[in-house]
């Protein structure tokens, strides 16, 4: 009699099933990161992660049927082995035209509050239109795109699965993305590892690391690059936009293109420095080559504007200096600890590659 | 007499429109009851208090301000004698132009449970606050490290804690 009633039971939950288009059958997805990363993260409501959601992202990263065209993907300016980046100062687009800013990585996005380097899209969902339709990037209407993949053999079941409906437009295209893209998590590196105990750097790692967590006070002796003040942290960024001082009248005004405030003129996104040694070149345009050159600029060549930012102004090691003022073994050794940023595993993660290779 | 002062400020906010699209203002929202987006010139009108801090250069500056409950109480947070059960999980979450934010319990703030005045400060020693770190700045005397006096303050937030 009881086993007759699970029999009854199971099969009204099978027809229910069946019969509805709910999200009952996905399976979640369970992120996997350092406590030491915190749980202030970004997923909306709306948009839970799923094992058939992030599959469904992850083709999608790398479908160029996304492109007028079908000439580029997602992963054509975010390669993998290059922390999400294309090492181009600026990424070129379907018609080959350089955009306007520099490619960002995608490493641990899943804490990034601000989208873009003016931060002008609250969520990865909301910062997806932007590169699939802009003329000089993926240049295709997201109803084309959804027509695309409509008349595939492959998508329409993969949406099914993902969002229970075989129906493909904007908001199940874009959702999908921000769900592969939240998984790109970056956790493993030398200095991770050192975190845990089991790598220990050389004293030229060791003193980069130092030099990158002090701040300079040259009337006490204490020598530092006070990099951590924006890019501290587990997870080497802070959700900050500041003017670093590369021009005194910037070419790009940066976040005042998006806020209309006078006091964002210049300001960009503090990008995260894990994978920095892979993502040449620097800057939200590009115009730094190597490492070397990003030292040289906070050591020696801060632009003074109303809007340079306040953790700039008179940190030096040098009293009354307007630069950092490094010598030149203290470059090398902040470099150095820089490199203990990369996370092998992360660009070479099979479950980040393209699924259809 | 407050609503008087609130509709002052809501005249002022009219006729300074188009200026405020490109100079700093404090939104005031989330736990009020009356949601403010105040202008340069609306706080300058309201009273002022100085008192000594020593800021990161380690020297004692006299920085005048409006206290923060001031403002909190104009917006209609829950202050003084109603600051008590429930309310006692509200903070408030103050926002820096660069993204940078800072929390405090309201009871850090409230005079009823602290004699310390946490003020939105405009002037250091009798001058406007230094490129970059105004118009408005935190100013929260008696903590060791400053990382509370947030600069370039463009919204106060309260909520309760989830």
């Amino acid at each position: 009699m009881k086993i007759r009633g699970w029999t009854i039971a199971a099969a009204i939950i099978t027809i229910a099933l069946l019969g509805s288009n709910t999200a009952i059958k996905q399976t979640p997805y369970v992120l996997a990161y350092p406590a030491s990363f915190g749980n202030r993260i970004n997923i909306p409501e709306d948009n839970p992660l799923t094992k058939e959601g992030v599959a469904l992202g992850r083709s999608l990263f790398y479908e160029t049927k996304l492109s007028a065209g079908n000439k580029i993907s997602c992963s054509s300016c975010h390669l993998q082995q290059l922390a999400f980046t294309d090492g181009k100062p600026r990424s070129t687009g379907v018609d080959g035209v350089a955009g306007e800013r520099n490619s960002m990585s995608l490493a641990n996005l899943l804490w990034v509050r601000n989208f873009f380097w003016d931060g002008r899209m609250p969520s990865l969902e909301d910062q997806a239109i932007f590169p699939l339709t802009a003329s000089h990037e993926m240049a295709q209407s997201m109803e084309v795109s959804a027509a695309k993949l409509k008349a595939t053999t492959q998508y329409p079941a993969m949406f099914q699965a993902a969002f229970g409906s075989p129906e493909i437009d904007e908001k199940t295209i874009t959702k999908a993305l921000a769900q592969f893209e939240r998984t790109l998590i970056s956790a493993d590196s030398r200095y991770d590892q050192y975190i845990n105990g089991t790598y220990t750097p050389d004293s030229a790692e060791r003193h980069g690391l130092k030099l990158f967590m002090t701040a300079p006070v040259p009337e006490r002796n204490i020598r530092g690059a006070n990099c951590a003040h924006c890019h501290g942290g587990p997870k080497f960024f802070l959700e900050l936009f500041h003017n670093n001082g590369l021009d005194s009248i910037p070419v790009d005004a940066g976040r005042e293109k998006h806020t209309g405030m006078l006091a964002d003129k210049g300001r960009f996104r503090v990008p995260t420095l894990r994978n920095i040694a892979v993502t040449a070149p620097y800057m939200h345009d590009g115009r730094f080559n190597t490492l070397e050159e990003v030292l040289d600029h906070y050591s020696e060549h801060i632009q003074e504007s109303a809007t340079l930012s306040p953790v700039l102004r008179q940190t030096s090691n040098t009293s009354g200096s307007h630069s950092l003022r490094l010598t030149a073994t203290e470059k090398k050794d902040i470099i150095a600890f820089l490199h203990l940023l990369t996370d092998s595993s992360f660009l070479t993660n099979p479950a980040f590659s393209n699924p259809n290779n | 007499m407050r609503y008087s002062f609130i509709s002052g400020l809501l005249i002022t906010l009219v006729t300074t429109a188009t200026a405020v699209a490109q100079t700093a203002t404090i939104t005031v929202d989330g736990e009020v009851t009356t949601p403010l987006k105040l202008s340069t010139a609306d706080i300058s009108n309201m009273k002022k208090t100085t008192l000594q801090a020593t800021d990161r250069d380690g020297k004692a500056h006299a920085y005048s301000g409006v206290p923060v409950t001031d403002i909190l109480r104009l917006a209609g947070v829950t202050l003084g004698p109603r600051l008590r059960g429930e309310n006692m999980a509200k903070y408030l979450l103050v926002k820096s132009g660069d993204g940078y934010e800072v929390l405090f319990s309201l009871a850090e703030l409230d005079s009823s449970f602290t004699d310390r005045v946490v003020i939105l400060a405009d002037q250091v020693d009798g001058k406007p606050l230094p490129e970059g770190k105004g118009p408005f700045r935190l100013v929260v005397p008696g903590e060791k490290k400053p990382a509370r006096w947030i600069w370039e303050v463009t919204g106060m937030t309260v909520r309760f804690a989830k």
